[in-house]
């Protein structure tokens, strides 16, 4: 296992382990109520009887235990994002390194491992892992010290950039609409 | 944490990553955001809903739009692949005041911001219009006539927005993805224009 060395990874994961044997496995494509900072975790996605857990969670007083009824300060070990956070749209991909170690990685981290054989944002990988985006940045982080992830930020200036802008707004007057008409061929005028 | 890439491309397994652009999708509660994301999004809109029941009761004014059952309580977005080397990623603002602190976060390097209104609401608007002014991030405001009713012309609605010249004011359909496309381009324009008189 070639991450074994990274010290903070394997704390997080001893932390992740302790705790998963509460956690249901998330089966109902119903989407996480966890949108709370560490700082400030939101109380509908507080494990326990509350409004939170739905209305047809069963009986009241045995609500439904989803992935995220685990706070999001427990999966990162403590651990918040740090200042200079990653954005968003950063583009994470699992390198091979990552592939071979997969089956030695558990929880989060093999799911963010197995999920970026192609390119993903941040986001888009939060959103598919039913994560707060902050605990993957923070495992984000864990996993490109171990070499199992390339971490692409954005190109900081972008918004500034003319050849970007440019290539933005061709590509997009490309898109069609919905009866097939790219932008160019739309105006008679 | 730096934010390169680690020097190793032949250890990766796939490559160099697409350029991942984006761009932000503002407005108040209940005005289409998800709607005009969905529109235009290669991907099925990657949004965390819960119904409106369960987190939001008599928070949320539903007054105009009665038949809306879920909002947005954290982030919702789709994906554009202009290019196999370029991406563009739409992000629409969570719905509700409360949760104001994810706005940065999704402004950050955004090429530019579509605020959509509803001519029946118009302050709902005031608070994404007031960020992005004070960010300096490029807008336009579109209004959604999604039903077809545009209760006012444009210029009134210019004037009670308050909004100057500079901003472009569209009207647009948030369900007909030329016209999403359309709107985005006025952004994009309106961006680029900016950039060259930097």
């Amino acid at each position: 296992m070639s991450g074994s060395d990274d010290v903070s990874g394997r704390r997080a994961e001893a932390v992740v382990r302790a705790l998963r044997p509460y956690v249901a496995p998330p089966e109902e494509d119903e989407p996480p109520a966890g949108v709370a900072s560490p700082a400030a975790p939101a109380p509908a996605s507080a494990p326990g009887p509350g409004p939170g857990s739905g209305p047809a969670a069963g009986p009241v007083g045995e609500p439904v235990r989803r992935s995220l009824s685990v706070r999001p300060f427990l999966v990162t070990a403590g651990r918040v994002s740090d200042t200079d956070r990653l954005p968003l749209e950063t583009q994470v991909i699992t390198t091979t390194a990552g592939l071979d170690a997969l089956p030695a990685l558990t929880f989060e981290q093999h799911d963010i491992v197995a999920a970026c054989r192609e390119p993903l944002s941040l986001a888009e990988l939060a959103a598919r892992l039913h994560l707060h985006l902050n605990v993957v940045r923070v495992l984000a982080g864990d996993l490109r010290s171990a070499g199992h992830l390339t971490v692409h930020a954005p190109q900081a200036d972008a918004a500034h950039d003319l050849s970007v802008l440019r290539r933005v707004i061709d590509g997009l007057r490309a898109v069609p609409d919905s009866r097939g008409l790219t932008r160019d061929n739309n105006r008679p005028a | 944490m730096t934010t390169t890439a680690l020097p190793n491309p032949s250890a990766s397994g796939a490559g160099r990553p697409p350029l991942p652009v984006k761009m932000v999708i503002a407005g108040g509660f209940g005005v289409g955001k998800t709607t005009t994301v969905a529109s235009i999004s290669e991907i099925e809109p990657l949004t965390t809903e819960a119904a409106i029941t369960e987190v939001a009761a008599g928070v949320d004014d539903l007054t105009h739009t009665p038949h809306k059952t879920t909002t947005t309580v954290a982030m919702d977005f789709g994906v554009i692949t202009l290019d196999p080397t370029l991406k563009l990623y739409l992000f629409g603002t969570p719905g509700q005041d409360r949760f104001g602190f994810m706005w940065d976060d999704l402004v950050a390097g955004a090429l530019g911001g579509l605020v959509i209104v509803d001519t029946r609401r118009l302050d709902d608007c005031f608070a994404a219009v007031d960020y992005f002014e004070n960010k300096g991030l490029p807008f336009a405001v579109g209004i959604n006539v999604f039903d077809g009713n545009l209760d006012h012309d444009l210029d009134e609605v210019r004037w009670a927005l308050d909004i100057p010249d500079s901003v472009p004011l569209v009207m647009f359909d948030a369900r007909e993805r030329g016209s999403v496309r359309d709107a985005l381009l006025v952004v994009l324009e309106l961006a680029l224009q900016r950039a060259e008189e930097e």
